[in-house]
């Protein structure tokens, strides 16, 4: 590159730019720092996100209730919240709820998110509308949903009307614990479907056509380009798809906790819902955050199951 | 411009994914497959125009027969106050949001600062922490400063979703800006920071408008930082003082379902006016 800037002849114009831009960005790295720019960032992350995280689990180790709470001492007392909260029954309800909650709600809502973003490959008229039009239940406030679904599976809602008509029903959707958790499901799959198909769907379109116009000449018909090229080729799509599923599924609370509050008789309790429930309710801090801790725990290990499953 | 990547005014994949079909029929098959994902919020549209004699009477009605307008009046009286609680929260986290992780992913991405691996692994890290490892130590920290029960409170609270969730999202987009401009400006003479403002921020402008409905529309919908920092009524917002109106004594449809919608406004207009940015802005963030 040197030798081709100072022959006059071989003097191009990126080597000019290069040789010309080099001391002034050095210069200009030492008269604003970089870090000028992530400062505001960096305190923020400090202060309100690494702090209360830091704080959430040294607080797992205290004994954190109204008394100590008040009296501002809240002396360690190493593993005994996370004994307490293995030790309840309703903590490994919460557990089983919370695997199934996430398992369910992520086979529906990729199952319909795969198709949508198969259907939206054709075009049509009022392609876009129709995309912008199905992104609703996703960035609808959970609340709505939640309201919208507590009327829907209301004893005399619509979803008994309609079994009704057929001659069903009516059933106890959020009155016993049975119905109540797989109606916590169906809003759940309700609010996430848009989510798996937008990305679906852009995966999908990354895809370079001459793949499939290749595999046309070869003579494989749509479904073996389906087979063969479209759900290959959308693998790292899928995996952060699922994987992305199962971090907000697992966190999901407002959803629940507006439907059914974690009940009928736990029901639909979820470590989230259980979590609040003892810290809020039952005002004992710290084994809410012991609970909080062994969630991330689960989230992190339903991750590492997910990336064994699919690397086989 | 990089909607064409995601939505294109035309797809060859028709001819070549698919057998040749009337294309108005898949329009019709499109629709009638939005219809029945779209019914419940159909319902809640309906049904919030409904008495509630007829929202859960023996026949399933689709459309009212008188529009009970003062169910969106009663409504709206009684929620204003909470309307506005929410506008000044949602507003000043997304101004917040933006004033922070605009010139942060900046940096982060081209300024190359030292331990920004660091922070780009701490900030994917955060977004898989429930949201409960946030609201017991801020419910605690707030108290103690006395920040429970404050709008700023809940502002910062909100933040914690809002910030992380950002920088990822404007990350990507500072990725794709063209650096050899700032780099031309800086040897015109510019400085830092008047690059960024005059060459950076306006590149990256359809991602700061994504971010910024994005860091709206979070906060707007928050409930548990809500439920648990904000006590007294007045300076409820909207989505508590909703979930408050389920009483002991049963649940005030008539008042519950205009509720739900006016939470919902916000949210809908933007998906309708920016639908181009967020499948655009949502895709890139997610995948890269």
């Amino acid at each position: 590159m040197r030798a081709n800037a100072k022959t006059p002849a071989g003097k191009d114009t990126k080597a000019v730019v290069a040789e010309r831009s080099r001391p002034i960005a050095r210069r200009a790295r030492l008269d604003t720092s970089p870090y000028m720019f992530i400062l505001p960032f960096v305190l923020f992350c400090l202060l309100l996100m690494l702090y209360p995280v830091v704080y959430s689990l040294t607080l797992s180790f205290r004994e954190a209730t109204v008394d100590t709470f008040v009296s501002g001492d809240m002396p360690f007392n190493g593993l005994t919240q996370y004994q307490a909260a293995v030790a309840d029954p309703i903590f490994w309800r919460a557990v089983v709820n919370t695997v199934l909650f996430a398992f369910f709600s992520i086979l529906f809502q990729f199952t319909i998110g795969f198709a949508l973003a198969l259907l939206f490959q054709l075009n049509f008229p009022l392609k876009n509308f129709c995309l912008a039009a199905l992104l609703i239940p996703w960035v609808l406030p959970v609340l709505t949903a939640a309201n919208i679904f507590k009327g829907l599976f209301n004893d005399i809602g619509p979803f008994n009307q309609i079994f009704h008509m057929v001659g069903l029903g009516p059933f106890p959707w959020l009155a016993e614990p049975a119905y109540a958790f797989p109606a916590t499901i169906v809003a759940n799959i309700w609010i996430g479907f848009p989510f798996n198909f937008i990305l679906l769907y852009a995966g999908m379109r990354s895809i370079p056509i001459e793949v499939y116009e290749a595999a046309k000449i070869d003579g494989a018909n749509s479904w073996k380009r389906m087979v063969f090229i479209t759900l290959p080729m959308l693998k790292p799509v899928s995996a952060a798809v699922l994987m992305l599923g199962t971090i907000y599924t697992v966190k999901v609370f407002d959803l629940v906790w507006v439907m059914t509050g974690g009940g009928p008789a736990n029901g639909t309790q979820l470590l989230s819902t259980y979590a609040y429930q003892v810290g809020f309710s039952l005002l004992n801090f710290g084994q809410a955050a012991a609970i909080a801790t062994l969630m991330v725990l689960l989230v992190l290990l339903l991750n590492l199951v997910q990336m064994v499953l699919q690397r086989e | 411009m990089e909607d064409r990547l995601y939505l294109p005014e035309f797809s060859h994949r028709m001819r070549t994914t698919f057998a040749t079909l009337p294309r108005w029929w898949i329009t019709v098959a499109a629709l009638t497959v939005m219809a029945v994902l779209l019914s419940p919020f159909y319902w809640v549209l309906v049904g919030s125009f409904m008495t509630p004699a007829e929202l859960f009477g023996s026949q399933m009605s689709l459309w009212p027969k008188h529009f009970a307008v003062q169910n969106w009046s009663v409504a709206f009286g009684r929620l204003w106050p909470h309307i506005q609680n929410s506008l000044f929260v949602s507003a000043a986290a997304s101004i917040g949001t933006l004033l922070i992780t605009a010139p942060a992913a900046y940096g982060l991405v081209w300024r190359k600062p030292r331990g920004r691996k660091t922070l780009f692994a701490f900030t994917l890290m955060t977004q898989m922490l429930p949201a409960i490892v946030f609201v017991i130590p801020l419910f605690i920290v707030f108290t103690k400063i006395n920040l429970v029960n404050t709008l700023a409170g809940l502002t910062l609270a909100d933040m914690t979703f809002t910030i992380p969730f950002a920088l990822i999202m404007l990350s990507a987009y500072m990725k794709d800006l063209p650096y050899e401009l700032v780099e031309a400006a800086l040897v015109d003479g510019a400085g830092q920071l008047r690059a960024f403002l005059m060459i950076v921020l306006p590149m990256t402008l359809p991602g700061l408008i994504t971010v910024a409905v994005f860091s709206f529309l979070i906060p707007w919908g928050d409930l548990i930082f809500a439920l648990s920092l904000i006590t007294d009524d007045s300076l409820q917002p909207l989505t508590l003082q909703l979930y408050k109106a389920f009483g002991q004594y049963g649940i005030d449809w008539g008042f519950l379902l205009p509720g739900s919608v006016l939470t919902a406004v916000p949210a809908v207009i933007f998906v309708i006016a920016a639908s181009r940015f967020i499948v655009a802005g949502v895709t890139r963030g997610a995948i890269k």
